[in-house]
């Protein structure tokens, strides 16, 4: 499943691309989307729950999404989820992703309800399974920004 | 009986591809003419001009605020021209416009609307054409920061969907097969010189597992325009308008993980109640149907439409489609101008190009793509990251 790998440098050249092209694009928070950047910084993964009416909300709003009220607690999530549908990224992708390819992004879904993109890393592609178990890991990918993935929970399937 | 509000009396277009020295405004004009000469009216006769939003608008000269404030309306001549406006909801803005042009038409401000959409790409870079659709088609702060692309979203609602339905590759191939032995009858199509086989789709390069370059659709410069009257006007003025018949629509989600259907293998459940509401609305069903105009976008979305719309049990369209029914020829001629894959991809302008190809073949103006004696079909759009969907049953005849 691999393509050809295309040297970075050959695109910049071929697109005349500057250094700032390819710099990876980070989460802009939001005022009520914070906490959950503020918390993955910490390793921990949290979730928007509605005080009022229990209802738990990713991406998380202004407000709740069900009952429209503004009190929310950010509750620890099990930080486990299954993966419901993959692509595996081989060409073709925003210049500042051509460093990793090829590389997974997933749906996962989680216990709590809700569901998210993120990638799924440490697996095996040939083992990648809809319905597999995943456990987020953290990547502090600058010293501001953590971005948590998803790796596979069963080791055998994990390279 | 059903009854017929509205209708469409004639359309315009120009043929999509690289055209960097076509401007967005000549095609406006262009398109424009063509569908008032077609409709057989005079151009004074319009009293309202609508414009679909042109995405990637040129900053130096912005389509987009020229239209909005005024420009086509004076540089067509309209002369009477009473309202003008830019409506846009993505790949869905032909269903959004038409219900802006039928909420004037019902006003009684005028009888007379003329719809209008024009896109040039080529006008960018490819750097820049690929960072606005990376950012457009997902969420900046959840989902492009993981590389998520449109074509990855294509790809994961295709590796779910092939999973569940237990759809092959080839099957999904077919449907880039289908559109291109259309598209070859189409002399306005993008890709119209050059067959293609299923084996040259599946083993073309691969974009993001599993689909590979031929899966996936491409960004075109078009355009093309319509004429909407009342029905009763319509049956007065034009030998064979097409009439709105019924209607459905839905709304799911901005970000795919909000989607209404938890299960990417269900997309069927939530498209198939808005097919049965158009079909209801109109007394007809899909046994009456003689085409099935879908805009899917990419082959599984196409397949997953099909499989709404009551002809094979959901998950089977593949099937159908690998057996050659969607083709020229077939049982259920399906997305007749080659739509997305082989069309060419025109932004806001898809669901145009599917809906002025649905009034040429009702009118019989279909050319080498005319589908024999065909009176009824059903139509469809949708936009943002399968956000939303429109069903419109449309036919040459009120039943
Ligand atoms: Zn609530």
């Amino acid at each position: 499943m691999a393509g050809e790998k295309i040297d970075i440098e050959t695109i910049k050249a071929m697109l005349n691309l500057t250094d700032e092209d390819l710099v990876k694009p980070l989460p802009i928070p939001t005022q009520w989307s914070q906490p959950f950047w503020d918390a993955a910084k910490e390793h921990r993964f949290v979730l928007k729950k509605c005080s009022k009416c229990g209802n738990v909300d990713h991406p998380p709003y202004l407000y709740c999404t069900a009952c429209s009220a503004d009190e929310h607690e950010w509750v620890e999530a099990a930080g486990r989820g299954t993966l419901s549908a993959y692509a595996i990224n081989i060409f073709g992708v925003p210049f500042p992703f051509w460093v990793d390819l090829p590389y997974v992004v997933a749906v996962v879904e989680l216990p709590e309800g809700v569901r998210m993109i993120s990638n799924v890393v440490e697996c095996d592609h040939e083992k990648l399974e809809n319905g597999m178990e995943l456990e987020v890991v953290f990547d502090d990918v600058t010293d501001e920004v953590t971005l948590p993935r998803w790796r596979p929970v069963d080791e055998s399937r994990r390279g | 009986m059903g009854e017929a509000e509205f209708a469409v009396i004639g359309t315009g277009e120009v043929p999509t591809g690289n055209y960097p020295e076509r401007s967005e405004f000549e095609i406006a004009y262009t398109v424009a003419r063509t569908a008032i000469q077609d409709a057989g009216i005079d151009k004074d006769e319009v009293g309202a001009v609508l414009c679909a939003q042109h995405i990637m608008s040129n900053p130096d000269n912005d389509y987009n605020t020229e239209m909005v404030f005024g420009r086509l309306p004076e540089a067509i001549g309209a002369k009477g021209c009473k309202v003008t406006c830019m409506t846009s909801s993505g790949g869905a803005s032909s269903y959004s416009i038409r219900k802006t042009a039928e909420g004037i038409l019902r006003s009684g401000e005028t009888d007379t609307v003329l719809v209008v959409h024009a896109q040039r790409f080529s006008q960018f870079s490819a750097n820049e054409q690929a960072k606005y659709f990376s950012i457009a088609g997902c969420d900046v702060e959840w989902e492009y920061p993981y590389g998520m692309t449109y074509n990855s979203l294509a790809a994961m609602i295709t590796q779910a969907y092939m999973t569940y339905t237990g759809t092959t590759i080839q099957q999904i191939a077919a449907v880039c097969v289908a559109c291109r032995k259309w598209a070859m009858l189409q002399p306005n199509a993008m890709f119209n010189n050059k067959e293609i086989t299923i084996d040259k789709v599946v083993n073309a390069r691969m974009v993001s597992y599993p689909l590979t370059t031929l899966m996936c659709n491409v960004l075109g410069d078009g355009g093309s325009a319509f004429v909407m009257t009342t029905a009763e006007k319509a049956r007065k003025v034009c030998d064979r308008p097409v009439y709105f018949l019924g209607e459905g629509s839905d709304y799911s989600h901005r970000t795919i993980t909000r989607a209404n259907m938890m299960d990417f293998n269900q997309l069927t459940a939530f498209l198939g109640p808005i097919a049965n509401e158009a079909y209801e609305k109109s007394g007809l069903g899909p046994q009456d149907m003689d085409i099935f105009e879908i805009y899917g976008s990419y082959p599984t979305i196409n397949l997953m439409v099909f499989d709404s719309l009551g002809v094979t049990e959901p998950g089977k369209a593949g099937e159908l489609v690998e057996a050659g029914e969607t083709s020229p020829g077939g049982k259920y001629p399906c997305s007749t101008n080659g739509e997305a894959m082989s069309f060419g991809h025109t932004g806001t302008g898809c669901g145009f190009a599917i809906l002025v190809e649905t009034v040429r073949q009702l009118q019989g103006k279909a050319g080498a793509a005319q589908v024999p004696g065909a009176r009824f079909a059903i139509e469809n759009c949708g936009g943002g990251a399968f956000m939303d969907c429109h069903f419109t049953v449309m036919g040459s005849e009120v039943p």
